[in-house]
């Protein structure tokens, strides 16, 4: 390579990474706006709806008891259907004692194979056939709410109240709403491990916690102007009309892409749909203690948004959705694919003055003390600050135990999580290119490894 | 149900679409390419607009991307355009943005192209003023000092933020809900309600 084609290399990255970098920056800036405005506003009547929990099950008997006896006590008018996805332990089994020794108002929604073991939707689809069966054609599907809920989910007490909302549930037009998720574990060492990985665990979940209760929400928070509020896989709540409106003949309202929750909003705003998000209410799920089942459910995420740029046609296509929203969404589905730009344009200028230092150590020396070492700083702190405030808005928003020393240790240790994007980028990449489409469920914190389990993967 | 491809919706000629995209790319393409012809013009504006606010002379030699100026003084120095100081690569990025935009929702192309048009222009002056502020410390504060303040650390920060203004900018006009007199230009007379 010669001289000019390296200048025109290093330039060309040099403004891809300044405008990537600028691009998040700003975007940063623009969410956290509305995220530090937010104030609770006042519930609804949730007796006006009929409230029905999904909870899909593959292999949960770890948990699942736990978590029914948890609904019915916390919303006994509430329905719950236990979706088991032909479950090797005896989840099935859990389930059917409670129902026996307790009262109605729970379901089992027996599947196998091999129809069963095929995926989240297509458990959900049969939860949702299921309660449609149960609840005749006559039934007023625009006051049913299917409420899908992890089998480890802790919905608060309070969120039908908060989902009932004028805002919310209680605006016809209102689709869907996403529960605001914090993690149940956060702040609880695991047990039996050394005192190491105790503290780099606990330090995981913290920073799960502290990214679904900040960074997410801002995220989720900021989308409520582009009309573009996105469903996760738990605490996600959907009016039956919205379902029935996607549904297709088939009966299918959650399709087959590993980011089966996204791709229902995706499905539900270019019906004409609007969603909603509250933090008002929450969810409580397990945070992840190990970095490698962590990695693998990212990874899972990472190529569930890729699969999702298929729809950027269907999204510009829709007359529901501003041409704001539609780049809102397209600049989402796009992160897995700048970050893979992002680790080979970044390092570019690095490789760069390493060259340049080797072949002129003292030149470079020169440079860097004649004021360069600020240029390092401004840059770094540009590349840090986006995310290093999170740790100090964690701290006074959502956890106040520590001092703000701690809140601004959480916020390094985010930077440094967010650095795991790039590896389950490219981890994600190589599974699509390899086909690898199917996955096998995360394993719960609890669980013992048995059979095939994300972490394999 | 057969979904709208590119350029299908209603009242938009596709083969129009894509030329539009084409250019965009095309542009794109050229200013990777001939980025040198693009820092020449760069420097030529850049010595017309440092002659403008100098008294002492200025030359410029656009073959080297490099403009003299503080001629018929004691301090006489060229400043040249890099491939690392133009704003040519920083106007790709959003060439692509646009003409994905375009291609997905071709109804907003009149919007999508002008907005595209302020924020290059937005682009371009922020590198002139990066240009001048670099020729003004250098005057205040003399050669090495000048040139680190200016190039170095003031320069960095004019490339950031007029990057930003640049980019908001470029979204803002391009995706904001039209008023009812832009959505009776924009959207073609029998697109659905």
């Amino acid at each position: 390579m010669n001289r000019s084609s390296l200048d025109l290399l290093l330039g060309f990255t040099q403004a891809l990474a300044l405008t990537m970098s600028v691009a998040f920056v700003t975007y940063v800036c623009l969410i956290v706006v509305p995220y530090l405005r937010h104030r609770r506003a006042a519930a609804g009547d949730p007796s006006r709806f009929e409230w029905h929990f999904l909870v899909p099950c593959r292999d949960e008997q770890a948990v699942i008891g736990e978590t029914v006896l948890y609904l019915r006590a916390t919303f006994p008018t509430a329905h719950v259907w236990v979706i088991d996805d032909d479950s090797e332990d005896s989840t099935a089994g859990v389930v059917r004692r409670i129902r026996g020794r307790t009262e109605a108002n729970i379901h089992l929604v027996q599947r196998t194979r091999p129809n069963a073991r095929t995926g989240k939707g297509d458990a959900l689809n049969a939860g949702y056939r299921a309660i449609k069966q149960w609840m005749g054609r006559h039934a007023d599907a625009t006051l049913a709410v299917l409420v899908v809920v992890d089998a480890d989910g802790r919905p608060s007490a309070d969120c039908l109240a908060v989902c009932a909302a004028e805002h919310l549930f209680a605006d016809p037009g209102i689709g869907a709403v996403q529960l605001d998720v914090r993690m149940l574990n956060s702040g609880v060492p695991q047990l039996g491990v050394g005192r190491v990985r105790r503290w780099y665990g606990g330090l995981l979940v913290r920073m799960q916690d502290l990214e679904f209760r900040t960074a997410i929400a801002a995220i989720q928070m900021s989308r409520g102007i582009t009309g573009t509020i996105s469903m996760g896989g738990n605490g996600q709540f959907t009016r039956l009309s919205a379902l029935d409106s996607i549904a297709g003949p088939d009966g299918r309202p959650w399709r087959g892409s590993l980011l089966e929750d996204f791709e229902l909003g995706v499905h539900l705003l270019t019906a004409g749909w609007r969603t909603g998000f509250t933090m008002d209410a929450h969810v409580d799920q397990e945070g992840l203690y190990s970095l490698r089942r962590f990695l693998a459910q990212r990874t899972r995420w990472g190529q569930g948004t890729m699969q999702c740029a298929g729809y950027l046609r269907q999204i510009w296509d829709s007359r529901h959705l501003s041409t704001l929203g539609a780049a809102e969404i397209m600049y989402y589905l796009a992160q897995p694919w700048m970050q893979l730009i992002g680790t080979l344009v970044y390092p570019i200028p690095f490789a760069f003055l390493g060259v340049r230092t080797l072949q002129a150590p003292s030149e470079v020396w020169a440079w860097f003390t004649g004021g360069a070492w600020l240029l390092f700083a401004v840059y770094g702190t540009f590349g840090l600050l986006p995310f290093l405030m999170w740790g100090p808005i964690y701290r006074l928003r959502c956890d106040r135990t520590g001092s703000l020393w701690r809140g601004l240790g959480y916020g390094l240790a985010y930077s440094l999580y967010i650095y795991t994007f790039y590896i389950t980028s490219w981890r994600a990449l190589l599974r699509l290119v390899r086909g690898r489409n199917g996955w096998a469920k995360t394993r719960r914190n609890t669980e013992v490894a048995r059979g095939l389990v994300a972490l394999d993967h | 149900m057969e979904r709208p491809r590119p350029g299908r919706i209603a009242g938009h000629n596709p083969l129009v679409t894509w030329c539009v995209v084409g250019a965009l790319l095309g542009v794109g393409a050229a200013l990777v390419g001939w980025h040198g012809v693009y820092r020449s013009l760069e420097i030529r504006l850049a010595a017309v607009l440092i002659d403008a606010t100098t008294s002492s002379g200025v030359y410029v030699a656009p073959h080297r991307q490099t403009v003299y100026f503080g001629l018929g003084t004691d301090h006489a120095i060229g400043l040249k355009i890099t491939p690392e100081c133009t704003s040519a690569f920083l106007v790709v990025p959003l060439l692509l943005v646009a003409a994905a935009m375009v291609s997905l929702r071709p109804r907003i192309t009149r919007r999508v192209l002008a907005s595209l048009g302020l924020a290059v222009v937005v682009l371009v002056l922020v590198n002139q003023v990066r240009m001048l502020t670099l020729v003004a410390l250098i005057g205040g504060f003399g050669r090495h000092r000048g040139y680190y303040l200016g190039h170095t650390l003031l320069g960095s920060m004019v490339s950031v933020f007029g990057g930003a203004a640049a980019l908001v900018l470029f979204v803002w006009l391009s995706t904001r809900t039209p008023r009812p007199k832009d959505t009776q230009k924009d959207t073609p007379k029998d697109a659905p309600a």
